[in-house]
């Protein structure tokens, strides 16, 4: 090889401790990114097809205005290549061996369900088994409640309307028997050909009728299009991202995905940055020499840039080797936690955010120093001249600021992330100013001396410009992985304590308002605590602001809300999980307004004041907005759109009363007991809905974790390139202070305490911007509560104390290994 | 500028030709002057040694002259092109070309190997063969041998005859040298003095060395010495 191609040539800058920890650097981030969108592509379809089962389809169509679905609608789904199942829910009378029962009736057809099992036994003392269709015509699924009830065993005859059906299994769970306020009574699982030969339907009946669709994602949207401009009000296009109570907790783990990789990156890009600089403040030489050589600065500036460019090469190929199998062992656990197998797919299109992200790291951050080397004054070669200047510094921190909140906001879409960062960064650099302010004025004071403290003390005061900018850099690295600890922790307890061990896992629906107290008696008697009753009142929002509320809002927004009946409320007191966001909650004697949620505001476009009329029944109220709340829709408790207050406009409208109640599964004869002394009211179980969401829920927490190991793994690099920055000035000074005749033990403590000290301070600024950013996020991002993280902030600046003492000993190594005369030669 | 024309005829016979250099740096508050009025002609191939106190203004009188830096006030003429006024990449061009450089702590790259140190400007030139020159030169500095090795694994004396070697690579017109004996013993001074004057004489370039070294200086045709930024020349040893 050529002593210029050697010069340029990668495999030898191999060798050179920077472009190692740039290499590391930017194979993180392109690890990371590309990790993340890889399994966040394979976790949104692993996660919609297990939450598919919540509707036993990809989509619904349900009609609530008793007209059956046209079957022109399935054949259109058809011909698009989407599969199709019918299916129609009513609740009716019907009787067992001598007893009559209020029952809710699924009726289903061929292909139920498309998505998810249905759960059955053969007999009540049979093994549970999975089956993939309903019942064949002549013959009926009970649950266990029902034949309870009515007193029936499998192989008995049950009448349903005009139509004896053959018991011929046990219903234990239906994939959709999700979380709809309409499943009411207990169960019965029947065949769709056989509903019209009950006579139970007549017109008028209050019946649904539910088509569902199963196909390829582009597809179903494809038919959502064609479908939209022929739904009526009355029906209700249902995907699993419309699934509150599962929604909600996916979205913030989405969130939580995206700001971690947005993190890692951000700190990887830091590693860069940092890397780069140290390395081309070592080529100031070469290039110098070079230039002496003759070279002129359009081929310096070409030579770095096509090096910037092999690297770059490099770091994405590394990276995206590096993403693979860690992919492969995510989706692994993710299938074993399912139990089911997954197929791999490298979606080259996954692999796009993480080739910017290189593109970024190099431009933003690897470039700017290495550009300003073709300014490097030849003269260097006999003087070294006024080195790098501060202003470029400012250029370079203001280039990669840009460059890395571009990439958050690319990756998060989210304002308030990058805000919330910024601001977090901003505190930070203030801290860090005043900091170093109090250093000047502080350490200077401070005589010479020979104990480890002093010269720790001494050293940093020294070193202030390099001290701060690796305080700089360690506190942000802490802040980074700090912020990200403190949400995955708070994430993690807002499910815990949304979905506690005793969570309720029974709703009760219908309850007349006389019988509110016996029911509350009913279930205290037997350990079962009623926590709160709502009054229920179901009505449609029709008006905004005086004009009908679909003219009123964008006609291409399909607002579920708006096509059903909502739940609306009167309540006095806020219920504890909900936070007012605007507005302000309704006081003692407050008879007018309403509350609405935030979501459905944002959706809306609703603001404070703005007038929301309803259609209840035959009537009509209109009221101002009073207030905008938002709900934990994951709560498994009540929650309702719209709140009035007490002796407000829902007063005198008709009422039932709802509450949610936890039981343990072992106690679920109290149910029996409860249906025979209230048949009227309807008993929800949503146990499994629980179990289920419990279950998705760890997945994704193990996906989180494996993503803070990433992050852990960016935050090494960044100290690998800060330590290795300094190591070689360090070195040389322990290697002088040994010929000068310091003690080893001396040196050791100086160092160690010096690095301490430069850990602590980074970690105690790293917390508080931590703080800072966490609280910034939280309120919009999470919904969560502030609170303080006291387990984390006072441990974190020990530990990072510890964690840098270990580092500042460890780079001392050398020095007191060999002879400082070896040392010096060696570093000369 | 008084005198920006190219190869005139009373400058084509000097090498270098400096008139009235003055130079001086911001230090932001004042300014200081190293430089005052230097003026010096040399012709192609003599022999020139400029000596001086620490801090009087040697390296940067040096620096000027082989067009690593431009100078406050005067002109710099360098093998009748007027070097001051040129940009920082035509100087490089002509440095490329025309000049060779000797350094007190010799600047070799310490990623390559001493042939590949020497290789280097020929292949920065654009220049033939650059193995062949290489190996040719390195065995007329004595290190036929060491070829391979690299700037650590040489003592000092060698490494400054690898840079001698990479000096007179390129077949410079001129070679400046800034102490090239500083940090070398006497008997190895002497060596690398004997190799700079040998080479000065059979390659006809012209040599201009700011040194320390009196018997260096001694044995050089011309004799600068300069004082608080002024320049005079004090005699000449005939040739
Ligand atoms: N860029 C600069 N900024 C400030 N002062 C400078 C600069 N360049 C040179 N000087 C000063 O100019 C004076 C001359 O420096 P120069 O290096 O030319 O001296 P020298 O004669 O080569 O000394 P030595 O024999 O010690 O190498 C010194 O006092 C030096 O500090
Ligand atoms: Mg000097």
């Amino acid at each position: 090889m050529s002593a210029t191609g050697k010069l340029i040539s990668v495999r030898r800058d191999w060798r050179e401790r920077d472009v190692r920890v740039l290499l590391a650097a930017l194979m993180v981030a392109v690890a990371t990114v590309a990790t993340i969108a890889l399994f966040a592509s394979q976790l949104q379809k692993t996660l919609v097809s297990s939450a598919s089962a919540f509707l036993a389809a990809d989509r619904q169509l349900e009609s609530e205005n008793g007209q059956p679905i046209p079957s022109a609608w399935f054949e259109q789904a058809r011909s698009r290549g989407l599969q199709t199942a019918r299916m129609t829910e009513f609740s009716t009378m019907m009787s067992g061996a001598d007893r009559f029962q209020l029952v809710s009736v699924k009726a289903v057809g061929q292909h139920y369900p498309l998505r998810g099992e249905i759960e059955f036994r053969s007999a009540l003392d049979q093994p549970e088994k999975t089956v993939d269709e309903g019942p064949a015509r002549g013959e009926a699924w009970l649950s266990p409640r029902l034949l309870q009830l009515l007193s029936v065993k499998v192989g008995d005859t049950v009448d349903l309307g005009r139509l004896g059906l053959k018991v011929s299994g046990v219903l234990v769970r239906e994939p959709d028997g999700g979380f709809s306020m309409s499943a009411l009574a207990p169960r019965i699982m029947m065949n769709i050909d056989d509903v019209a030969a009950t006579g139970v339907i007549r017109t008028g009946s209050r019946v649904n009728y539910v088509a569902l669709f199963a196909g390829v994602e582009t597809k179903l949207e494809d038919f959502h299009r064609w479908l939209k401009p022929r739904l009526g009000p009355s029906h209700e296009w249902k995907s699993v991202r419309d699934g509150q109570a599962l929604s909600q907790s996916l979205e913030k783990a989405e969130r939580f995905l995206l700001l971690g990789g947005s993190l890692a990156v951000l700190l990887a890009a830091v590693a860069v940055a940092v890397a780069s600089r140290q390395y081309a403040v070592g080529q100031r030489d070469t290039v110098a020499l070079l230039k002496t050589l003759g070279v002129d600065s359009d081929r310096i500036a070409r030579i770095y840039l096509r090096r910037l460019l092999l690297w770059g090469a490099v770091g994405i190929v590394g990276g995206v080797l590096v993403a693979i199998p860690l992919y492969v062992i995510l989706s692994e656990v993710v299938a074993s936690a399912l139990d089911r197998p997954l197929a791999y797919e490298i979606d080259p299109k996954a692999l796009l955010p993480a080739l910017l992200t290189a593109m970024v790291s190099l431009f933003g951050f690897a470039y700017p120093p290495l550009r300003r080397l073709r300014t490097v004054p030849a003269m260097q070669v006999l003087r070294s001249q006024p080195g790098e200047a501060g202003r470029a510094g400012v250029v370079d921190a203001a280039i990669a600021a840009v460059a890395v909140f571009g990439l958050v906001w690319l990756y998060a879409r989210d304002i308030t992330m990058v805000l919330s960062l910024l601001g977090g960064l901003a505190v930070l650099l203030a801290v860090l100013a005043a900091l170093g302010w109090l250093m000047v004025i502080g350490l200077r004071k401070l005589s010479g001396g020979g104990s480890a403290w002093r010269l720790a003390l001494l050293a940093l005061y020294r070193h202030r410009r390099a001290s701060l900018s690796q305080i700089s850099v360690f506190a942000m690295t802490m802040m980074l992985a700090c912020t990200l600890i403190l949400v995955r922790t708070s994430l993690l307890d807002d499910w815990e304590a949304q979905l506690p061990a005793d969570a309720p896992n029974h709703f009760l629906l219908n309850i007349a308002p006389d019988a509110v107290d016996e029911v509350k008696t009913f279930l205290a008697q037997r350990g079962a605590d009623v926590d709160r009753l709502y009054p229920m009142v179901r009505g449609r929002l029709t008006e905004l602001n005086g004009r009908p509320v679909r003219e009123a809002v964008s006609k291409d927004r399909n607002i579920n809300a708006l096509n059903r009946e909502l739940n609306l409320t009167w309540m006095s007191a806020l219920p504890g999980d909900n936070r007012i966001q605007a507005g302000r909650w309704f006081t003692a004697g407050d008879k007018t307004g309403v509350s609405i949620e935030a979501g459905l505001a944002d959706r809306l476009g609703v603001k404070l004041g703005d007038k929301l009329g309803f259609t209840i029944g035959a009537q009509h109220i209109s009221e101002p907005v009073a207030s905008i709340r938002t709900v934990q829709w994951d709560s498994m408790k009540p929650n309702f759109y719209m709140a009035f207050p007490p002796g407000g406009a829902l007063q005198n409208m008709p009422a039932t009363w709802i509450t949610s109640f936890y039981l343990p599964p072992s106690r679920d004869a109290v149910l029996n007991d409860f249906s025979r002394k209230f048949p009227t009211i309807s008993v929800l179980s949503v146990g499994h809905v629980i179990d289920r969401i419990r279950t998705i829920i760890n997945q994704v927490t193990q996906a989180i974790e494996t993503i803070l190991l990433l992050i852990l793994a960016a935050a090494i690099t960044v100290m690998a390139a800060v330590v290795s920055a300094t190591l070689q000035s360090r070195q040389r000074e322990g290697a002088l202070m040994r010929t000068l005749g310091a003690r080893q033990s001396v040196l050791v403590g100086s160092t160690v305490m010096e690095f301490a000290l430069l850990g602590l301070f980074a970690g105690v600024l790293g917390v508080m911007a931590a703080e800072a950013a966490v609280w910034a996020l939280q309120f919009r991002l999470f919904e969560g509560a502030f609170r303080w993280h006291w387990a984390v902030i006072l441990p974190l600046p020990l530990i990072s104390a510890v964690l840098l003492a270990v580092l500042g000993r460890w780079q001392l190594r050398p020095v007191l290994r060999v002879s400082p005369m070896v040392l010096l030669r060696r570093l000369e | 500028m008084t005198d920006t024309t190219f190869m005139t005829g009373t400058s084509a016979q000097f090498m270098l030709r400096v008139s009235d250099l003055s130079h001086r740096v911001n230090l932001g508050h004042n300014t200081l002057t190293i430089l005052q009025g230097v003026s010096l002609e040399i012709k192609s191939g003599e022999s020139a040694a400029i000596v001086g106190r620490s801090g009087s203004g040697k390296t940067t009188l040096l620096g000027l002259l082989a067009g690593l830096d431009t100078p406050s006030e005067g002109s710099v003429e360098l093998g009748g092109a007027v070097i001051s006024v040129l940009g920082e990449d035509e100087r490089a061009r002509l440095r490329a070309q025309r000049v060779g450089f000797v350094f007190q702590s010799f600047q070799l790259l310490p990623a390559l190997t001493a042939l590949e140190n020497v290789m280097l400007p020929l292949e920065l030139g654009g220049l033939e063969a650059p193995e062949i020159r290489a190996r040719e030169l390195l065995k007329r500095v004595g290190l036929g041998e060491r070829l391979s090795h690299t700037p650590r694994q040489l003592s000092g004396g060698e490494q400054q005859r690898v840079a001698i070697a990479r000096a007179f690579a390129a077949n410079p017109v001129i070679l400046f040298a800034d102490e090239p004996t500083g940090n070398l013993d006497n008997h190895t001074g002497q060596a690398i003095s004997d190799l700079l004057l040998a080479l000065n004489r059979e390659q006809g370039t012209t040599l201009v060395v700011v040194t320390h070294d009196e018997r260096l200086a001694g044995r050089c045709q011309r004799h600068f010495s300069i004082d608080a930024g002024q320049l005079t020349e004090s005699g000449a040893t005939p040739a």
